[in-house]
């Protein structure tokens, strides 16, 4: 019994990996992987740096560049890893996979563990990656050519794997959970994740501080004072780090214990859905793909299947003595009718969007122009509130499955401008009540950041979603941006948030934004093109 | 009749070296042509072509004689096509739906209602018209993808297995429908069901393997299986051997044994007898190779 357990479990398991490694993305994820290693080990004289020792740095062997690589995958792979394996059991959802195994004695636990199994192994592969990107750039930085395995794979072992098996978990368990299968999901792992970084130095579940503790020793025995904080994560620095010599963190039975009981956690996390999954009942699966629907990918929504009786219907039969030729004449016109598609298109973002997200969005308006000052906190909420939407733009026909039927319609590039059209329709709309304040007050200039805003939101989704064929993109993105402005980074603030010492915006002027606004959405029309042309 | 689409020499080969289409003529007026071919034979890929949705890899497409691959939204205009798959916006209603796509393909505001009711009508969605169309079953999905193909007056109308999922009530109104859209257009009519092409198309191409078998009238595709078709009852023992040597295109089991339609080119038992081939037994003869089709292809 145990054998067949193991058999089953092992055998989603890999049937998942083989499925998720043999797509073209996945040799994506693997460079990406590469990337950050190259980041985490930066040239000797490099001011962009993840891992600062208060100044300083480690010599390039196997202790620093294991324990830098590693603590920047934990950052990094926690964030981007839960995108790149999410969505697999949605996937047998739609593929109709789901239903075969609903129809074997597979056990709900056994399925979730091997699904478990399957984004870990996806993400122990980057790490993996991550790891001999490590040893390569030890080697190619040529401070030392010492072989270290157990130095170098140690931290992964220590700090990077736990943090993947918590992540693994998740991206299970928000695909059970109606509301988090979607797009919602993609913004409360990115709210996850800042609040555990906020918490943990960086780390997510804790270890930096033994980390720049015993770094912070080696720094005062070698007769070194520390000039500064010790930090986690991408940061400019005056001059490039000092070096020092690290040995490498010799891990206390508490830490490892903690760890272990993170890795524990991760595994329970992961089979708990076993309490409420739906087993690929078709019934108990219906909703909105924004709100309620599949992966947030393309082809994320659930497939419309719910056989339902014509209330009233006749037999069709009797329809057959209706003829063709007698009804009214409908002529394709030489350009598409581009109000009613705006109108159309609107309709497609929003038709799905329940009476409480609009009372929300109201509510916002309302108390912006009640609160009396074009303060940054109710438009930040207003345009951070219709994210899901806007993630939408571009790819909605393919979430839908609509992209062979809609490949036969001409005005293949009116249908993009419309979407855009539609999309600035919705941003206008959904802060106007920050607008208001903004005239009432007499503020000309934010009023103009505020319209460079509504164009360049929809802009950005439409281009990332055109692009990349997914609205999760343009979801971490845009609240990476509004995450960056809201602390007040003016170069990331495209909407005019970020005032200098004379109350005016920091950031970007209007008419850049603006212009930038037109380019990417010049740039989103000449990548459908593309697209077009290479069907 | 000077063709109206043409698809010469066409071909699709998919990344890993797969030939879908090989080397495809065809050259189409006005009327039905039913395109037959077991699953992996090509059809779809060569809807697709012919649709303007997918190009080819190498071959010409052409619409009164103009190139349809660099330009295709002119047959675009003048198009109705249904995919095989295709989906929809489950929270809009099919009024909605079919209204966005009329407006897509720029037909005035007035003239999309009336015929959208009309379309409704005629496919019997008008009492589901309003609902959203992710509360639809599977036959009531294809009927709105064949109002879609018909939203406009199409000059060329290609449809892909339109009958999957269709009761059989619902198949005579699509099969009465499209003949009367044959009368004067283009209606490639692509399915693996030959009865399904039997009974309305007044012209027959078979594919198999990607290339295009066989084109001809219904008499002629019917005469290549002519002599080759038997019927016999057998014993059980006797079927196996039968299975092992021909195609058997129909067996029924009867109180002497089993009652077995067999394609052979000669008496496949002592006591068989021969019968007329119907649809099904021509285009299993061209799909396995049984067929002597010199002179069909055009």
């Amino acid at each position: 019994m145990t054998a067949l357990l193991g058999t089953a479990l092992w055998g989603i398991a890999v049937a998942d990996f083989r499925e998720r490694t043999r797509r073209p993305a996945y040799l994506v994820t693997l460079a990406a992987a590469v990337g950050l290693g190259w980041l985490a080990v930066p040239p000797a004289d490099s001011v962009w740096v993840i891992l600062d020792a208060g100044g300083y740095r480690g010599l390039y062997d196997g202790a620093w560049v294991g324990t830098a690589t590693a603590l920047a995958g934990g950052l990094w792979l926690m964030l981007g890893g839960f995108y790149v394996v999410r969505g697999t059991v949605t996937r047998d959802r739609l593929t109709g996979v789901g239903q075969v195994l609903a129809g074997t004695p597979m056990s709900r636990t056994t399925y979730l563990a091997g699904k478990f199994l399957s984004n870990l192994l996806v993400l122990a592969s980057m790490a993996g990656v991550l790891a001999l990107t490590a040893l390569g750039l030890q080697i190619a930085r040529g401070e030392s050519y010492a072989m270290e395995p157990v130095a170098l794979l140690a931290p992964f072992v220590l700090f990077t794997v736990p943090v993947l098996a918590v992540t693994s978990a998740a991206a299970v368990l928000f695909e059970t959970i109606r509301p988090l299968r979607a797009g919602l999901g993609n913004i409360v792992w990115f709210v996850v994740w800042m609040s555990l970084l906020l918490g943990s130095s960086g780390v997510p579940f804790g270890g930096f501080d033994a980390v720049a503790a015993s770094m912070q020793s080696s720094v005062v025995e070698q007769g070194l004072t520390p000039a500064g904080e010790f930090s986690l994560g991408l940061t400019e620095v005056g001059e490039p780090l000092r070096v020092f010599d690290w040995d490498g963190l010799v891990p206390s039975a508490g830490l490892m214990v903690g760890r272990l009981v993170v890795l524990l956690a991760a595994v329970l996390l992961a089979v708990l859905p076993a309490l409420w999954f739906d087993r690929f009942d078709a019934s108990r699966a219906a909703g909105s793909p924004v709100f309620a629907g599949g992966a947030g990918g393309a082809g994320g929504a659930e497939p419309v299947r719910t056989p339902a009786p014509v209330p009233g219907g006749r037999a069709a039969g009797t329809a057959s003595a209706v003829s063709v030729d007698s009804m009214t004449s409908a002529r394709t016109g030489t350009r598409p009718g581009l109000g009613r598609m705006v109108a159309g298109e609107l309709r497609v973002l929003t038709s799905d969007l329940p009476r409480w997200w609009w009372l929300v969005a109201l509510g916002l308006n309302v108390a912006a122009v009640v609160v009396g000052e074009p303060g940054t906190a109710l438009l930040a909420a207003a345009w951070i509130w219709p994210v899901l939407v806007w993630s939408r733009l571009g790819t909605q026909h393919l979430e839908h499955g609509l992209d062979t039927l809609l490949g036969a319609y001409p005005g293949t590039l009116h249908r993009v401008t419309a979407q855009w059209v539609a999309g600035v329709a919705l941003t206008a709309v959904t802060a106007v009540g920050p607008l208001a304040n903004m005239l009432l007050a007499g503020e000309s200039v934010r009023a103009a950041h505020w319209a460079a805003g509504a164009l360049v939101i929809p802009s950005l989704a439409l281009l990332l979603g055109t692009v990349t064929r997914t609205p999760r993109v343009f979801q971490v993105l845009y609240l990476v941006v509004w995450y960056m402005a809201l602390n007040e980074v003016a170069g990331f603030d495209l909407m005019g948030i970020v005032l200098d010492g004379a109350g005016r915006p920091a950031g970007p002027s209007a008419v850049v934004v603006s212009g930038a606004a037109l380019c990417m959405t010049a740039a989103a029309l000449a990548v459908r093109r593309v697209q077009h042309l290479r069907r | 009749m000077e063709p109206v689409l043409e698809l010469v020499d066409v071909a699709k080969r998919y990344r890993g070296g797969l030939h879908a289409v090989d080397a495809v003529t065809l050259r189409l007026g006005p009327g039905l042509i039913g395109l037959l071919g077991p699953n992996g034979a090509g059809k779809s890929s060569l809807m697709r072509i012919a649709a303007t949705v997918t190009r080819p890899s190498s071959g010409q497409v052409l619409f009164d004689g103009a190139d349809a691959v660099r330009r295709p939204d002119a047959l675009r205009r003048r198009l109705g096509y249904l995919p095989q798959d295709f989906g929809v916006y489950p929270h809009l209603s099919a009024s909605e739906f079919l209204s966005y796509l009329a407006a897509v393909k720029g037909v005035g505001a007035r003239a999309a209602r009336a015929r959208i009711g009309e379309l409704l009508e005629i496919l019997d969605l008008a009492g589901a018209g309003r609902r959203p169309l992710g509360a639809y079953s599977g036959g009531m999905l294809r009927r709105v993808g064949i109002a879609q193909a018909l939203l406009t007056d199409p000059q060329v109308l290609v449809v892909d297995e339109p009958s999957a999922g269709l009761d059989p009530e619902q198949r005579v109104v699509l099969r009465n429908l499209l003949s009367d859209l044959a009368t004067d257009r283009v209606v490639v009519l692509s399915t693996h069901i030959a009865s399904d092409v039997g009974s309305v198309a007044s012209d027959i191409a078979i594919m198999s393997g990607g290339r295009l078998r066989v084109r001809g009238t219904p008499e002629e595709v019917l005469r290549l299986a002519q002599g080759q078709v038997w019927e016999v009852t057998v014993p059980a023992e006797t079927l196996q051997i039968l299975r092992q040597r021909h195609v058997i295109s129909k067996q029924v089991r009867t109180p002497a044994g089993m009652r077995v339609r067999v394609l052979a080119p000669s008496a496949p038992v002592a006591d068989a007898v021969p019968v007329a081939p119907d649809l099904e037994d021509a285009y299993l003869a061209v799909v396995h190779g049984h067929a002597a089709t010199a002179g069909v292809v055009r």
